[in-house]
């Protein structure tokens, strides 16, 4: 079937503005999107750039736009993404810098965020002349967390890399989780490692979008990993300082008056001695005060003792 | 210019665990990949990695089972290394995270690779050598080894007869530089995209086996090319393990009958048995996953790739399959510690032949090779670089690759295409390089890729880029594939004689007589010659 390619153009190297390349393309009914692209390069054009490596779904290496959906050009049919017509356009995953048209940087995207996660393990007894026991069904957990592909189709979906692009997002969230919840790092070792996940720009900046959810190619919800995560870290003591006092600002501020007092909860969170911090916070609290959005205080609200002692008794069955 | 003790290029698992033991061995380690070490074909590798782990199991009998299925072409002390050194390995990449599957008493599980084989491979489900992959990269980072990604080698430098380092191509600068070396271990993984249809990742292109044979080593048993029985190919591939033949599967043919019964067969035997059976008439021949009691979840891995690149559910319908190359058996010829004939390089996984899988590899032991070989090579290449006086590293090699590269770039169309010629490299390969095989058949291959050598040699590339030339690389890869399968021909059509992955329907009996014996080809004057090694005792 004939079809029409409109490819993104990039060479960020030479400094040359984007644009877009279209090629006709007569390609089998049962073709998937890498096989017409390679067919460009071998016929039309060879300056066009694109990754691509298993061509079976198994890697993760070719991850593009297509149609404004990100998935694998090795696993898409062109059919598939021609039903509304013949053209099907191809663009780098959002919420990265190019290189070269469809290459794109994963280290700055993935792997240094990869790399932040200090994803290996370095047990004690290494040379153990014996495996670990473990229970087959916490193991089976571990290995289906270890499908990921760490092709970055969750980072595309991310609402926070738009605006913070440090934030280490979804993918090496999943690798950081691969480590919390595996049954062999435990004690001190998942104490470091909770550290770790909890680093700045780390698990605590992540909005709940649950934008991830929907784009693992391997239904890994990486979204639910993060508050999976979270909910550990809650038992295990937050290790992040500053989420740690929002987080004690918060139930103490409930807990005695039943409401949130957020003039507290901001300074709190911030740090009482922190004097710079606090002073950066002076515009909004004064813009705040003069539209009347800051209320003089807050009184302890009906049924707030009721409150309390809910919130005593989750504090006991943590 | 960069300088390191050991230069390890490929970034597979062979790879990878060769920087890793080199590294604790106390050397200074970088690692070159063409591609990120987690897109190298290791990923692509389902079934399992054997080790003699079960209390019915030994490390003689792993040793025997090698012997048997190599068909008189192993070399005894890789594979008693092989045998001696995979439980360990094993018990390692448990204990730093390989999430293998557990039996009831939280072991490690074994299981059959293929019917009537021992239970000996450790597996994660049907993804071992994804999951295997992943966990040795997680152990590279953790000894913070440099990682050149996405950087193409184009030659080795060798120096008063001594491999001293490599010169490379940056996909991302587009920077050609010399990287000196103490030693330079080749773990780039075998060329079996010379074959249409094959198992492989696109870059399976045998560039570390042209580097050795342009440096003089030789290629030993190009000709054992192993196909895998069980492959759904039909435009694209999907590799369903054998492990699904012991666990239940039949394969049948369009009327549901069973058509061959793999109990006992090697590969090879079973790879001919499929082979035949879909030529008998009876239709295509299928694999009948439905007898396996909960497939779905047992084989996660081939429900998946089937239904992305079949569009079939393993649950419901048989899948077509035929066998496919998946595995070359053949490569740069080594000693048990990976060292060639030129001082200095070492080869290991599928670019080196060390004589452990002889004719007939065992299905699970390409990850046991990459694993037990990587350390030990590492090691190897270690204690050589610590022990080798001071080197010189010419940079002169570097203007020559870029005056090369320059000329393959110097030119626009002319009517022919890479993907042309790859294509009918690829079609002689299947036809007259397959399973089964005539000296015929052999002279006409032979014949095709000298043709397809002078066309590929006339062949330039239109985009003089150097970042991310893709067609570039293409071109360096196609070239090098059809220099191997110069080689591979001339090696079949040698052995005139049927043995492991080698079949020859016009000299159908093993000739111990002749041929207990390996093929080395090296090259002379850019031509093959064929020579015959004895096998070690």
């Amino acid at each position: 079937m004939e079809v029409t390619y409109k490819v993104h153009r990039e060479d960020s190297q030479n400094g040359g503005e984007s644009s877009f390349s279209t090629y006709q393309v007569d390609l089998p009914e049962d073709a998937t999107v890498l096989d017409g692209l390679q067919k460009i390069r071998d016929e039309q054009d060879d300056t066009l750039a694109f990754r691509a490596s298993c061509c079976q779904g198994t890697c993760g290496e070719c991850a593009v736009r297509i149609n404004y959906k990100a998935q694998f050009t090795c696993t898409t049919r062109i059919a598939d993404v021609t039903k509304k017509g013949p053209e099907i356009l191809c663009a780098p995953v959002r919420n990265i810098p190019v290189i070269k048209d469809l290459v794109f940087d994963m280290d700055r995207f993935t792997w240094d965020k990869m790399a932040a996660m200090k994803p290996w393990m370095e047990p004690d007894d290494e040379f153990a002349p014996t495996e670990n026991l473990v229970p087959e069904s916490e193991m089976a957990e571990v290995r289906k967390t270890m499908t990921c592909y760490q092709c970055g189709l969750c980072d595309e979906g991310c609402a926070v890399l738009p605006v913070d692009f440090d934030f280490l997002g979804p993918g090496a969230m999943v690798k950081g989780y691969r480590f919390v919840m595996d049954p062999r790092e435990t004690g001190p070792r998942q104490e470091e490692r909770l550290a770790v996940v909890e680093q700045p720009k780390g698990l605590w900046d992540c909005v709940h979008c649950y934008e991830a959810n929907g784009k693992c190619a391997r239904g890994l919800e990486p979204s639910s990993k993060i508050m999976e995560m979270r909910d550990v870290s809650f038992k295990h003591g937050i290790k992040n300082e500053k989420v740690a006092r929002h987080h004690n600002s918060f139930i103490n501020s409930v807990k005695q008056t039943g409401w949130l007092d957020e003039r507290k909860l901001v300074m709190e969170t911030e740090g009482l001695t922190n004097i710079g911090g606090l002073m950066k916070l002076l515009p909004t609290a004064v813009r705040a005060m003069t539209r009347g959005k800051m209320p003089g205080r807050h009184e302890k609200r009906p049924g707030a003792d009721q409150i309390k002692r809910i919130i005593e008794k989750a504090e006991e069955s943590k | 210019m960069p300088e390191y003790d050991v230069l390890v290029i490929g970034g597979g698992a062979a790879g990878l665990r060769a920087s890793i033991a080199a590294k604790r061995a106390g050397a200074s380690v970088a690692l070159l990949s063409k591609v990120h070490p987690l897109r190298t074909n290791s990923a692509l590798s389902p079934g399992g990695v054997n080790a003699p782990l079960g209390s019915d199991d030994s490390a003689q009998k792993f040793a025997d089972d090698i012997m048997n299925a190599g068909d008189g072409l192993c070399n005894p002390e890789a594979v008693n290394a092989l045998a001696a050194e995979a439980a360990g390995e094993v018990v390692w990449l448990e204990r730093v995270g390989v999430p293998f599957n557990r039996d009831g008493d939280g072991r490690i599980d074994r299981r059959a690779l293929g019917s009537g084989s021992v239970e000996r491979a450790a597996y994660a489900d049907d993804r071992t050598g994804h999951m295997v992959l992943h966990v040795l990269h997680e152990q590279f980072q953790r000894y913070d080894i440099p990682c050149f990604k996405e950087w193409f080698v184009t030659s080795l430098i060798q120096d008063a007869g001594a491999c001293t380092g490599a010169v490379a191509l940056d996909h991302r600068s587009g920077r050609i530089e010399t990287f000196s070396a103490g030693a330079v271990i080749l773990a780039t993984g075998g060329f079996i995209q010379a074959y249409r249809p094959c198992t492989a990742a696109v870059g399976t292109t045998g560039d570390g086996l042209a580097l050795g044979y342009d440096l003089g080593v030789g290629l030993a048993d190009m000709e054992m090319v192993q196909f895998h029985p069980t492959v759904y190919s039909a435009g694209r591939t999907a590799l369903i393990s054998e492990a699904a033949l012991s666990a239940g599967a039949r394969l049948v043919n369009a009327a549901g009958d069973t058509v061959v019964d793999a109990a006992g067969l090697s590969r090879a035997q079973l790879a001919a048995a499929v082979d035949k059976a879909g030529r008998n008439g009876g239709g295509p021949v299928s694999l009948d996953l439905r007898p396996v009691e909960n497939v779905a979840s047992r084989f996660p891995g081939a429900a998946e790739v089937v239904r992305l690149m079949a569009g079939l559910d393993i649950t419901q319908v048989p899948v077509p399959v035929r066998p496919v190359a998946h595995r070359a058996m053949g490569g740069l010829d080594t000693n048990a510690s990976g060292e060639t004939s030129v001082a200095g390089l070492f080869a290991v996984g599928e670019c080196a032949h060390s004589g452990v899988h002889g004719a007939g590899r065992m299905p699970g032991n390409t990850l046991t090779e990459a694993v037990v070989f990587g350390k030990r090579v590492g090691e190897a290449a270690a204690a050589h670089a610590q022990s080798a006086g001071t080197r010189s590293t010419s940079t002169d090699q570097a203007a020559r690759d870029g005056e090369r590269l320059a000329a393959i770039t110097s030119g626009g169309s002319s009517g022919d295409t890479l993907g042309t010629i790859h294509r009918e490299l690829g079609d002689v390969m299947h036809a007259n390089l397959g399973v089964t095989r005539t000296d015929a058949g052999l002279a006409e291959a032979q014949e095709t890729i000298r043709g397809l050598r002078d066309r590929h040699g006339k062949l330039r590339v239109g985009n003089k880029s150097r970042i991310f030339n893709y067609a570039l690389t293409s071109h360096l890869e196609l070239g090098n594939m059809l220099k191997l399968a110069e080689a591979v021909a001339l090696a079949a059509r040698g052995r005139n004689e049927s043995r492991g992955a080698h079949q020859r329907s016009d000299s159908p009996e093993r000739d111990d007589t002749s041929w207990k014996a390996h093929t080395v080809v090296h090259q002379q004057d850019g031509a093959p010659k064929l020579d015959r090694k004895a096998v070690s005792a």
